[in-house]
């Protein structure tokens, strides 16, 4: 079976689009809507969050289709996605990452870990939730967090 | 024979404390900084601009007198009373008139550029009285109109540039380098004696002007014999193969205006004797004359180009650049007779011009190259690009002079090596073979060999470039380099000025491409301007409207960059993104090595290098490294296994004859008088 049969033969999986939700006081970042572009830093997970947003920028549910997009480098980067709480060793690689993000941008703080600090919130390896540390502009709280969720919190800042 | 680069990287190394600590990697393998230059006076200020006002000056007169025999307005002129016996004919053929000019072009800048290098680098009182006779001989070689003032001029050229490379000689690297210089172009010279004194011999001159009227007579072995000496002993001069080997050790070792006046100059002047005696004197004669000029010139500048990719040592990688070119031009040069042979006259006439075009871009380009090299070893001390870096915040002037010496050299347009790459390529592409086998098989492989030369010439200058002078310093003398005399960067820019003429307007070169190509036997019909139109064929370049597009592309950015400007918000200076880490230091940057390291690879059966990892594991188990070490070494091929077994014979031969040499002082003159008696002997009976 060739690439191209096996194409046509599966089709689209993703799943239809929801309704849109309501817009998030947020603004995009770029000042222009319907795109967002994201650096992920785990800053200290236990990958569940992680796992969730593999999920979410898969075929299932193409988050991608909303307008936000994965990318390599910071420096391409409008928002910083978030997950975990702050350890430690991660804290100066986050700030350097935020520093390395033009402005403007947004932060968005992924899981409850990440929100509140969640069960590792008084760690001895821990400094603090994201909020604490760096500060969130949206938060999507869960343990893990439903890619629906996610996908809302994307889609409010992309307006898609 | 280990030539040049041993990189040792011990695991036991203490790394570098701190950022403020000067970064000491890889460890000071390099003799200068080993060992400082040793603590001679600077020669005085009068001795200085002497030396450099006069090789000014005597390259302002092979300027004036290449551009006068260009028009036709010298005569040839014979001095008897100036050597005995057999006096000096002086005779500027249109063509040593181009040759008179490269060299008035190359001395120029560098008799500016040696007043500063010869106070920071403390050149002999003997090295600047030598360096302007080295380029009036030069000059005298060019000008040569028989054969004995041509062999006078070529030893003197050859014994000036010796003494010149030989100036340093306290360092442990120059003798050897001057011992293999003096071997290899001695060798050659007596090649070209040889060749010379049958040619003179057949043909019962020693006028050049005379030998090329009966040249035509002479047997055809006598032609071939001549020829073939001749490319060997003007090969050796010219940097080809197989005798290239004093090339990459004499131009690193050698002070700077001299490397410059011997990579520039004197290198072409192998190449003129190619072109004089191949194609001027002997006329094309049989096609496989071309064909191992062809040959010859392929492989070397694939070996050249091959070894400077991986060499590390900056003047070393400018060095085997240089082979890379004069292979260039000898592939011109090959491909004009071999055409010229085959009756396409024009096509070779094409070829013909681009062989002596690349002679003068690659004497403007490895000039300022050898000439930036020289200042920046002059302020950092150093050579070697692993140790580099970071140069452009500090000497931006010498980077951006290095870096037109680069474009030029990688043959990309809008460099000075362009347009005669292209004409070279140009004139193997319209080289139509019609039931020619031998046409048919060698022009597409030479087209594949100048291709694989051109696109790794490109890899070669964007390595020396990049890692020798962008990101950052390496080693204490690059973090913090002296600054770079006025007059350096004076003589530096007047030869960038003839890189950026010849790049963008190498139609000035036209007229003295056209007279000097009169001169050649590949021209039946008379030439017009060549380069404005290519003769029989249907190609056009034009540099000047690639660099005006350039430049108007470059405004439009500009123009459309700061549209909207005010909206933005103000940039900021951030922090080097290091995927979130902290402390990048330059041991995390490419260095030449590892920026060759691919190409080593994929020529690893040519280049042959010598890597390995040698562990010291700790005694009380196998599994505990005590102590690690990679060596890298790079060797010339060629030399490691062409030069050691001929060697090898030199000193067994050397053994027997030994055997005569008692000591005995009544044995010796025995020797004499046998040897007396034989000759006289032998010219009783000849002449009966």
């Amino acid at each position: 079976m060739g690439w191209l049969t096996r194409i046509r033969r599966i089709g689209r999986i993703a799943e239809p689009a929801p309704a849109k939700p309501a817009p998030s006081v947020v603004l995009p970042p770029t000042g222009r809507k319907r795109s967002l572009q994201i650096r992920y830093v785990d800053a200290g997970s236990c990958d569940g969050c992680a796992i969730e947003i593999g999920a979410v920028f898969g075929p299932v549910y193409d988050a991608e289709r909303y307008g936000a997009r994965l990318v390599a480098s910071p420096r391409h980067a409008d928002a910083l996605m978030v997950t975990g709480v702050v350890t430690r060793n991660m804290e100066q690689p986050l700030r350097n990452t935020l520093a390395a993000i033009p402005e403007p941008r947004i932060i968005i703080a992924v899981g409850d870990c990440a929100c509140t600090g969640g069960i590792f919130a008084d760690g001895y390896g821990v400094v603090g939730s994201v909020r604490d540390v760096i500060g969130a502009d949206i938060e999507v709280p869960g343990c893990p967090p439903r890619p629906e969720d996610i996908i809302a919190a994307l889609r409010s800042v992309t307006g898609r | 024979m280990i030539t040049d680069v041993s990189t040792v990287i011990g695991a036991g190394t203490t790394p570098p404390a701190g950022a403020a600590a000067p970064f000491t990697y890889p460890p000071a393998t390099h003799l200068w900084a080993a060992e400082p230059p040793t603590p001679a006076a600077a020669p005085s200020f009068l001795a200085r601009v002497l030396s450099g006002a006069a090789t000014v000056a005597i390259g302002a007169t092979g300027i004036a007198a290449g551009t006068a025999a260009m028009i036709g307005a010298l005569h040839p002129v014979t001095l008897d009373w100036a050597v005995p016996l057999v006096g000096v004919d002086l005779d500027l053929t249109p063509l040593g008139g181009l040759f008179a000019l490269l060299i008035g072009i190359v001395a120029i800048p560098v008799g500016i550029y040696t007043v500063g290098y010869a106070r920071t680098q403390h050149m002999g009182r003997f090295s600047l009285t030598v360096l302007p006779i080295f380029v009036a001989a030069m000059l005298l070689v060019s000008a040569a109109g028989s054969v004995p003032t041509f062999l006078f001029a070529w030893e003197l050229m050859a014994a000036t540039s010796l003494v010149l490379v030989w100036a340093d000689h306290r360092r442990p690297a120059v003798p050897q380098a001057g011992v293999f210089y003096a071997v290899l172009t001695q060798l050659g010279f007596m090649l070209i004696l040889l060749a010379l004194v049958l040619l003179a011999a057949g043909a019962g001159t020693d006028n050049f002007a005379d030998i090329a009227a009966l040249a035509d007579t002479l047997p055809g072995w006598t032609r071939s014999t001549v020829f073939v000496l001749t490319l060997i002993g003007f090969g050796s001069k010219a940097g080809l193969l197989p005798l290239h080997a004093w090339l990459p050790r004499a131009h690193p070792e050698a002070p700077s205006p001299v490397s410059a006046l011997m990579s520039g100059a004197m290198v072409a002047l192998g190449a003129y004797g190619l072109a004089r005696i191949g194609l001027q004197l002997l006329g094309p004669g049989p096609r496989w004359w071309g064909l191992c000029l062809l040959a010859i010139g392929a492989a070397s500048a694939l070996f050249g180009v091959l070894s400077a990719s991986v060499a590390t040592d900056l003047k070393r990688l400018l060095a085997y650049s240089t082979t890379e070119n004069m292979g260039l031009v000898a592939v011109g040069l090959g491909v004009a007779m071999l055409l010229a042979s085959s009756g396409r006259i024009q096509i070779a006439a094409i070829a013909a011009t681009a062989a002596l075009l690349h002679l003068v871009a690659h004497a403007a380009f490895k000039t300022l190259g050898f000439l930036s090299a020289g200042a920046v070893l002059a302020s950092t001390g150093e050579r070697d690009l692993d140790r580099m870096g970071g140069l452009v915040h500090r000497i931006p002037a010498t980077t951006v002079l290095f870096g037109i010496a680069a474009l030029g050299a990688s043959g990309l347009p809008l460099g000075a090596g362009f347009v005669s790459e292209w004409l070279l390529l140009q004139s193997l592409i319209h080289s139509p073979t019609p039931n020619d086998p031998l046409l048919a098989l060698a022009v597409p492989m030479t087209v594949g060999a100048v291709a694989l030369t051109t696109g790794l010439g490109v890899v070669v200058m964007v390595k020396a470039f990049g890692v020798g002078f962008l990101a950052r310093p390496r080693s204490a003398g690059a973090a913090d380099p002296l600054p770079v005399p006025r007059s350096m960067l004076a003589g530096m820019s007047v030869i960038a000025a003839a890189c950026v003429v010849l790049a963008v307007a190498p139609v000035v070169m036209s007229p003295a491409l056209t007279s000097a190509l009169r001169g050649l036997r590949v021209n039946a019909a008379p030439l017009g301007p060549v380069l404005l139109r290519l003769p029989g064929v249907a190609g056009t370049v034009a540099p000047a409207v690639l660099g005006a597009g350039l430049l108007i592309a470059v405004l439009l950015v500009v123009l459309i960059s700061r549209h909207g400007i005010r909206t933005r918000p103000k940039p900021v200076t951030s922090p080097l993104w290091a995927c979130g880490a902290d402390g990048l230091t330059p041991r995390m940057q490419y260095t030449a090595t590892s920026f060759a390291e691919p190409l080593q690879r994929v020529f690893d059966g040519v280049l042959r290098p010598d890597t390995g990892l040698e562990l010291d594991r700790h005694p009380g188990s196998q599994y505990v490294i005590a102590h690690a070490a990679y060596r890298a070494r790079q060797r010339d091929v060629i030399e490691e296994h062409g030069y050691t077994p001929v060697l090898r014979a030199v000193r067994a031969l050397a053994q027997v004859v030994r055997r005569a040499h008692t000591g005995s002082l009544h044995l010796y003159l025995a020797y004499g008088g046998a040897g007396l008696l034989t000759v006289l002997i032998v010219s009783l009976v000849a002449s009966r």
